[in-house]
């Protein structure tokens, strides 16, 4: 068999392609066509976890009298989706100058029901108001999306039980903590004839019975009746289904998702480059390499990170252009 | 001192502690300098942390890099895009514990370049791709719009 060692290289020079399948205001589907795995998993990962957004943090409750406890309501409504636009012009409350926080570092929304029928009541995300000073109108407003018009239910109220608190939403990441993601789901898929054997489906007696085929099976050439194993083969189209929680518009999430990849690489080149001149502690610098036998990789790195640095805070040791936290201590060349 | 397992590091050499240094840095600016305290620009940034460290027996065509608060995220991505330099004999990325926010890059290159230009290649790699993927994104929903608009 002949093969071109250089074969898989091809499909990926011809550069990306981007393929939309659908798009409204939910979701977006689009297929990643010539790039690698890796890419594509920074690129779903970044999505699911590293896109800040609004969610509500702090919860002051003013009066409760409903049969659900204070903090019950609390994780309830840090879990409302609220409007994320414009949040890239609102600080992270720690990066921000106030106290504890303020109009460009919140948003603050406030909420008072009391039953005064004779009926049980549904205090929902419509009933979150939002109060003061604010970025622009929309951010930090609950997303609404039911055709009632009522938002997420919050709690229900008893005849003459009251709720009044006063939440203050902040900017974060789903890192930190899910109610931040801007996605409800995100679909990733690759390889839906199972060509490449990255799956090993679990069956009773016939797999091809038991596991319906992808909607992306028709998408791609089905396996050949007793087709070889191509060894050379790697994943190269991806189906990203993109499902909104409604704080960012879908096609927003992928844009902002990329954005975020590249501001992370940003601040990396950033702190590489910075120190060449000569002013920056910060990158790893190229000092004399040191001849010493000290060739303990790897593992050691917890603690020899640490190594031996006279920091430039610190100890006598140095102010080395390399100097803070280098780590590159152990060898005594600074 | 008696929980270090390497001896990569000179008893002499050793820190006298492994609290973080910055911490004296900042009672010290506090002590001796009130009006600082609303000028936390300055301040903030001594502390922010560094993002990439050179770790301990590197060379030049062969080093280690540690990344603060980065995952598979960079991490994969990276490790592929730096492999596909064809000056660069050998790269991989590990995270060496799951509850430390840290991950490793080592670098291995061929002579006339060194592990450091590789990295930087890799991220600089990393960003034009994702300037075309968005370029190409942003192309498709509107091309996706236009069609929509004229069918329905
Ligand atoms: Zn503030």
């Amino acid at each position: 068999m002949d093969y071109d060692p250089m074969a898989m290289d091809d499909a990926e020079s011809l550069g990306p392609v981007v393929k939309i399948s659908q798009a409204d205001s939910v979701r977006v589907k689009f297929e990643l066509q010539n790039a690698d795995i890796s890419f594509a998993n920074s690129l779903r990962r970044v999505m699911l976890g590293e896109i800040p957004t609004i969610a509500i943090d702090l919860v002051e409750i003013e009066n409760n009298s409903s049969v659900l406890a204070d903090e019950f309501i609390a994780h309830r409504l840090g879990l409302i989706p609220l409007n994320a636009e414009g949040v890239e012009h609102l600080l992270y409350s720690r990066d921000c100058d106030c106290e504890e926080y303020c109009e460009h570092c919140s948003v603050r929304l406030t909420l008072h029901a009391r039953c005064t029928g004779y009926d049980n009541m549904s205090v929902s995300a419509r009933d979150l108001v939002p109060v003061g000073e604010r970025i622009n109108q929309t951010l930090g407003t609950p997303i609404i999306t039911d055709k009632d018009g009522t938002g997420s239910l919050i709690l229900k109220l008893r005849p003459d039980q009251e709720i009044k608190l006063e939440c203050i939403a902040k900017k974060g990441i789903a890192k930190e903590h899910a109610k931040w993601a801007p996605s409800a789901a995100i679909g990733f898929e690759y390889d839906p004839h199972n060509k490449l054997r990255h799956l090993d489906l679990w069956y009773e007696s016939d797999p091809k019975a038991e596991w319906p085929p992808s909607e992306y099976a028709k998408w791609e050439e089905p396996p050949v009746e007793g087709e070889p194993f191509d060894f050379d083969a790697v994943p190269n189209h991806f189906y990203f289904n993109v499902e909104t929680a409604g704080n960012l518009p879908p096609d927003g999430i992928v844009a902002e998702g990329i954005k975020v990849i590249q501001q992370k690489l940003a601040g990396l080149i950033h702190e590489l480059t910075e120190g060449e001149g000569d002013g920056g502690y910060d990158g790893p610098r190229s000092p004399e390499y040191n001849s010493g036998p000290d060739t303990n990789y790897g593992y050691s790195t917890s603690y020899g990170g640490n190594g031996g640095n006279q920091s430039a805070w610190g100890g006598g040791g140095g102010t080395t252009p390399f100097g803070g936290q280098t780590s590159y201590g152990g060898g005594g060349w600074s | 001192m008696a929980a270090r397992r390497d001896s990569d590091v000179a008893m002499d050499d050793a820190p006298t502690s492994h609290q973080p240094e910055v911490k004296d840095d900042t009672m010290v600016d506090d002590e001796g300098d009130d009006f600082d305290e609303n000028e936390g620009e300055e301040e903030e940034e001594e502390v922010e942390i560094q993002r990439v460290k050179l770790l301990p027996g590197s060379t030049e065509t062969a080093a280690s890099f540690e990344f603060a608060n980065e995952g598979h995220t960079l991490g994969n991505a990276l490790r592929y895009v730096i492999m596909r330099n064809p000056d660069v004999e050998f790269c991989a990325y590990a995270i060496p514990h799951p509850s430390e926010a840290k991950m490793n890059v080592r670098i291995q290159t061929f002579e006339g370049t060194t592990a450091i230009e590789a990295l930087e290649k890799g991220l600089r790699d990393i960003q034009e791709l994702c300037d075309v993927v968005t370029e190409k994104f942003v192309k498709a929903a509107a091309d996706f719009a236009e069609k929509k608009a004229a069918t329905g």
